[in-house]
């Protein structure tokens, strides 16, 4: 009874100094005591209190916030939601589809309709999907050639001018103060400021900076760009030097040319020493290769 | 019986000076109970901003039982009655000097033994013998703390020290 008593009163700390020498004495508590100076030098979580108040505060702050902004939530998940359903529709609705190459880079398209277009490099072509079968429109950007099927009127629009076609074969390049049309086979309309120009096969249509050249007749049945060779008949050298870099994808400086000078020849696609003969010598001009640029001039 | 001075603890120097007064106490308690991994501290935290959210309905003298019975549903919510594992460390650095090997392995050990036995308490001993001893918390500060009666804080702490007794006598 007197070991229980003794051994309360020191757990809840209340001896007095005779009682404490009388507990001691007991030694039945040795460990007890070993126990409770071991436990009483162990590290509790230790709290920084003003701290710790800081960040609640700051807790609570934020939580204010967060809650005045709920009503915000709802209305978002309804505006994203009619987000889903418009941009579903105008994609269903409005399929775009659009080609480009790059320089170097040819692309054979096929048109809803099975109308079949082959796109020379850097150019870019862009049609809608729907309503195909009744309204053919595209637009071009650079240099493509068409054969296009049967049909409704297909209308190919450029910033040069719009072509119109009834089933058949043709040639568009569109580049920059150069636009040529060529007709290989069916009948072409060209509309330009207004007027239309018809063309039959053979027949072409060239703008070179605003003004109309004559019209001149072709003889193959297909543009020469197609067996990757570029062929020029009195066309101002800097158109050629144009294509040039487009096909060889790279940059050409002259020195000491007349860039208006008329061609007449043609370079391939695919050698580039061959090529850049072809588009020196007939002109004695030289050239210098240094990585990715050509320098041509004359002496 | 004078009217307390707050009907609630919506008041921010009242709610402030409430956090100042339990927090550390209420932080320890969840301690000893649940150990440190299901982060004691954050709970104190949660605890309070509960209290905060429901200040209207909160007078001063209930807030402290209040915040413990929260805490404590929370942890319960997290532990889902996992087990228990506290694991001691020491504050005072040790001095090597003066203590030979054997002593310090032998101390260690005891140590070890000391951790699981108290590891093996039931909840309600182990957080009342702690209080007690790590803290020298006398035993009415306990009861008013755990809302529990001064004999059931005697009960808890004496059975606490009799399984103690047995697992490291035993072992000696």
């Amino acid at each position: 009874m007197e070991k229980e008593y003794l051994l309360k009163k020191w757990l809840d700390n209340d001896l007095n100094s005779e009682e404490l020498i009388a507990f001691k004495a007991l030694g039945n508590y040795d460990w007890l005591i070993k126990t409770s100076n071991h436990l009483s030098n162990i590290a509790i979580p230790s709290i920084n209190t003003e701290t710790e108040l800081e960040s609640l505060k700051k807790a609570i702050h934020l939580k204010k916030e967060k809650q005045s902004k709920n009503w915000l939530n709802p209305l978002l998940k309804i505006a994203a939601v009619f987000l889903i359903c418009f941009s579903v529709y105008q994609f269903t609705s409005n399929p775009v589809s659009e080609f480009t190459t790059l320089a170097s880079q040819k692309e054979e398209i096929k048109l809803p309709d099975n109308s079949v277009v082959n796109l020379n490099a850097l150019s870019s072509l862009t049609f809608n999907d729907k309503k195909w079968d009744t309204n053919r429109n595209v637009s071009l950007n650079g240099e493509a050639f068409f054969k296009v099927a049967k049909g409704a009127t297909f209308n190919v629009t450029t910033n040069q001018g719009v072509v119109t076609v009834y089933g058949t074969e043709f040639n568009i390049k569109s580049r920059d103060n150069y636009f040529e049309v060529i007709c290989y086979e069916g009948l072409v309309g060209v509309t330009r400021n207004g007027n239309e120009v018809k063309l039959k096969p053979g027949n072409s249509f060239l703008v070179i900076n605003d003004r109309v050249v004559n019209l001149n007749k072709s003889n193959t049945d297909y543009p020469y760009w197609l067996d990757n060779e570029s062929v020029f008949n009195s066309i101002p050298y800097r158109e050629v030097i144009a294509e040039f870099e487009r096909q060889h994808n790279l940059t050409i400086i002259t020195k000491n040319i007349d860039l208006d000078t008329l061609f007449t020849g043609g370079f391939s696609h695919k050698n580039l020493e061959t090529s850049l003969k072809s588009i020196t010598i007939p002109l004695q001009l030289s050239y210098k290769k240094e990585g990715n640029t050509i320098t041509i001039q004359r002496d | 019986m004078s009217k307390p001075l707050h009907e609630n603890v919506c008041e921010d120097q009242l709610f402030d000076s409430l956090f100042r007064k339990h927090s550390k106490d209420l932080g320890n308690f969840l301690y000893y109970k649940y150990g440190e991994a299901l982060n004691p501290k954050d709970k104190v935290q949660d605890a309070f901003i509960k209290l905060w959210e429901n200040c209207a309905k909160v007078t001063p003298n209930k807030a402290k039982s209040f915040l413990f019975t929260v805490a404590n549903n929370m942890m319960l919510n997290e532990t889902k009655h996992q087990k228990v594992v506290l694991k001691f460390k020491e504050t005072k650095p040790k001095s090597y000097t003066n203590e030979n090997p054997e002593f310090l392995m032998e101390e260690d050990q005891y140590k070890l033994k000391i951790e699981t036995a108290i590891n093996n308490l039931t909840d309600a001993q182990r957080v009342a013998f702690l209080m007690n001893r790590v803290e020298g918390k006398r035993f009415k500060e306990i009861s008013t703390l755990l809302g529990i009666s001064i004999k059931a804080v005697e009960k808890r702490i004496y059975g606490a020290v009799k399984k103690l007794k047995q697992e490291i006598e035993e072992l000696n």
